[in-house]
């Protein structure tokens, strides 16, 4: 890629779940987390913040969030300062953004930080909100929200290729597993068998309540720094090798077909092209599975096996540890809940704790080299894709 | 397509003028604050698609076409989004059609649809024009329904005197 080259050199997520704090107290615990996860990350060498937040606005009332992150985390940034807003690919957003920056020298040392307070005294008013992530005024108004387009996307995957129910429950299974070895995801210690999943009360039928990521409280923060400041940080470096995104449409009118995903297919391309990577090469991908067959199309468009096969692909194991090719190892969004903002840095975050070798080892892949992050937002109309490399401090 | 207004015989692709340029109306302050308001302002003060809505009033959903280059827009639009001139017709749509896929809610609702639980909604193909609609859909328990189902597009009254577009099945085949 041309400018500079840009590293990860660590972050931290704060605890996920219904939480009892506020936007203002997340964004504390996102500076705590990350200025003692980093420990040789000096507040005053920030010299840019990207906020990831979805929607404040609707959730905490709160607007121009940029400073307020800043204020709380106790940052001073001088040159760039900016929220990023991509819906469920704030965060990601966030991350691109300042790896931009540093590439083309505006920045040197960038936060990425993602915050998002979902968890609000009505759950109507919190989903009013989310169906304004649809053509509001044309889908959103018959009651369009995330649950029942990916259940259209599940029937229709389930009536031309055969997937079932028991291959829906094997994703949320493999990442509720996960989820236990991850003491920040919201459903830590919680057992989900696939027989139990699969007797969850139906939410938009064909999926059930396991199915479905969960509105989360949570932030995450990220810290990139150019290549020549590298060596101040000890430890391995989560180098940023490749990034693209694609948007498709907006309207659900505009969708095409619903069980194969093209944007993902154009972004993974692209980025594994700016990478020089093949998928093969990869060790590990985060992708992001806001319901359990979102995962399963997005094996297919990765190319990890033939249309129509993700199905068995999951349930043969192939995404497991030890698979082909690990999948969310974080527990995904099935398992950690799903923060808009925050999901695509706690994404990141778990590509670094695993260069790292610094998770449980439940979850951790041996000796991975090569990560893929998939972060998608809305109807799946947008996908954000990241290709990491590991490196060492020089 | 059965509505609030008469049912009358119409051609397939009536072309329509776009509204002439005229000075907003006064807007009266709206029942519903706009960050809970999922539907569409109608009048001539907040859009230049007031036409949608009055047709739709006759029970016609239609929407616009360029006559340059054919783009056939969903939602309705006022500037063609492939060679990007204004001059658009308006063209009335089929009023059936057939579910590509559906669902429902059976949880979560927004609120002002927490009294519709559970409902359907469904993307709709329509009979020969290449629009898939998203919509909700009516007339049948959505355990009941089959992609493939015909289901005709009804105008409903709503919110504020306002209106909008449904999907009804009908009795199971």
């Amino acid at each position: 890629m041309s400018g500079r080259q840009v590293a990860v050199v660590g972050g931290a997520t704060t605890d996920f779940g219904v939480r009892p704090l506020t936007w203002e107290e997340l964004a504390q615990e996102a500076g705590e987390a990350l200025f003692r996860a980093v420990p040789a990350l000096r507040s005053e060498d920030v010299d840019s913040l990207f906020v990831g937040a979805a929607m404040p606005e609707r959730f905490a009332f709160q607007s121009h969030v940029a400073p307020l992150a800043a204020e709380q985390m106790g940052l001073r940034p001088t040159r760039l300062i900016q929220r990023t807003e991509l819906a469920c690919a704030s965060g990601q957003s966030a991350i691109r953004s300042a790896y931009a920056a540093i590439a083309s020298g505006l920045s040197d040392v960038a936060v990425a930080v993602g915050v998002e307070k979902m968890n609000i005294p009505s759950m109507a008013e919190a989903n009013t909100s989310m169906a304004c992530v649809m053509d509001r005024a044309w889908d959103g108004v018959a009651g369009a929200t995330a649950p029942p387009f990916f259940a259209m996307v599940a029937q229709r995957h389930m009536l031309e290729h055969g997937t079932t129910p028991a291959q829906l429950a094997a994703v949320s299974d493999k990442n509720h597993r996960f989820a236990n070895a991850n003491p920040h995801a919201q459903f830590h210690r919680k057992t989900f068998t696939r027989d139990k999943l699969l007797g969850l009360p139906m939410v938009s039928p064909p999926l059930r309540l396991g199915d479905c990521s969960s509105m989360t409280d949570g932030a995450a923060a990220v810290v990139l720094v150019a290549d020549e400041l590298v060596s101040r940080f000890p430890g391995p470096v989560a180098w940023v090798r490749g990034t693209s995104q694609y948007s498709d449409f907006h309207n659900l009118a505009n969708a095409g077909s619903l069980t194969d995903w093209p944007g993902l297919k154009h972004a993974a391309r692209e980025a594994l092209r700016r990478a020089k990577v093949d998928l093969g090469q990869l060790d590990l991908a985060e992708l992001h599975d806001c319901f359990s067959i979102s995962e399963i199309v997005e094996y297919e468009a990765l190319g990890l096996c033939p249309a129509g096969q993700g199905g068995r692909w999951v349930e043969e194991g192939r995404s497991d540890l030890g698979g082909t090719l690990p999948v969310n190892t974080r527990g995904g969004l099935l398992g950690c809940g799903h923060p808009l903002g925050a999901t695509g840095i706690a994404q990141a975050v778990e590509v670094y704790d695993q260069f790292a070798a610094r998770v449980a080892p439940a979850r951790q892949v041996p000796d991975p080299e090569w990560a893929l992050v998939h972060n998608l937002s809305g109807s799946a109309n947008v996908h954000s894709v990241m290709v990491y490399q590991r490196g060492e401090a020089a | 397509m059965s509505g609030p207004g008469p049912r009358r015989p119409r051609p397939r692709a009536e072309v329509v003028p776009p509204a002439p340029a005229a000075a907003p109306a006064s807007r009266e302050a709206p029942a519903t604050p706009t960050v809970l308001d999922f539907l569409p302002r109608e009048g001539d003060a907040d859009t230049r698609l007031g036409r949608f809505f009055s047709r739709l009033r006759e029970g016609r959903l239609s929407t616009t076409r360029c006559p340059r280059d054919g783009t056939l827009s969903w939602p309705p639009r006022t500037v063609c989004p492939t060679c990007h001139q204004r001059e658009l017709d308006w063209v009335d749509l089929p009023e059936g059609g057939r579910l590509y896929a559906f669902s429902a809610v059976l949880a979560g609702a927004p609120l002002g649809m927490e009294r519709d639980v559970p409902f359907a909604v469904g993307l709709v193909d329509l009979d020969g024009v290449p629009l898939r609609l998203f919509g909700r859909v009516v007339g049948r328990a959505w355990n009941e329904l089959s992609v493939g189902d015909p289901v005709r597009v009804e105008a409903y009254p709503a919110d504020d005197g306002r209106v909008f577009y449904r999907f009804r099945a009908g009795p199971r085949p």
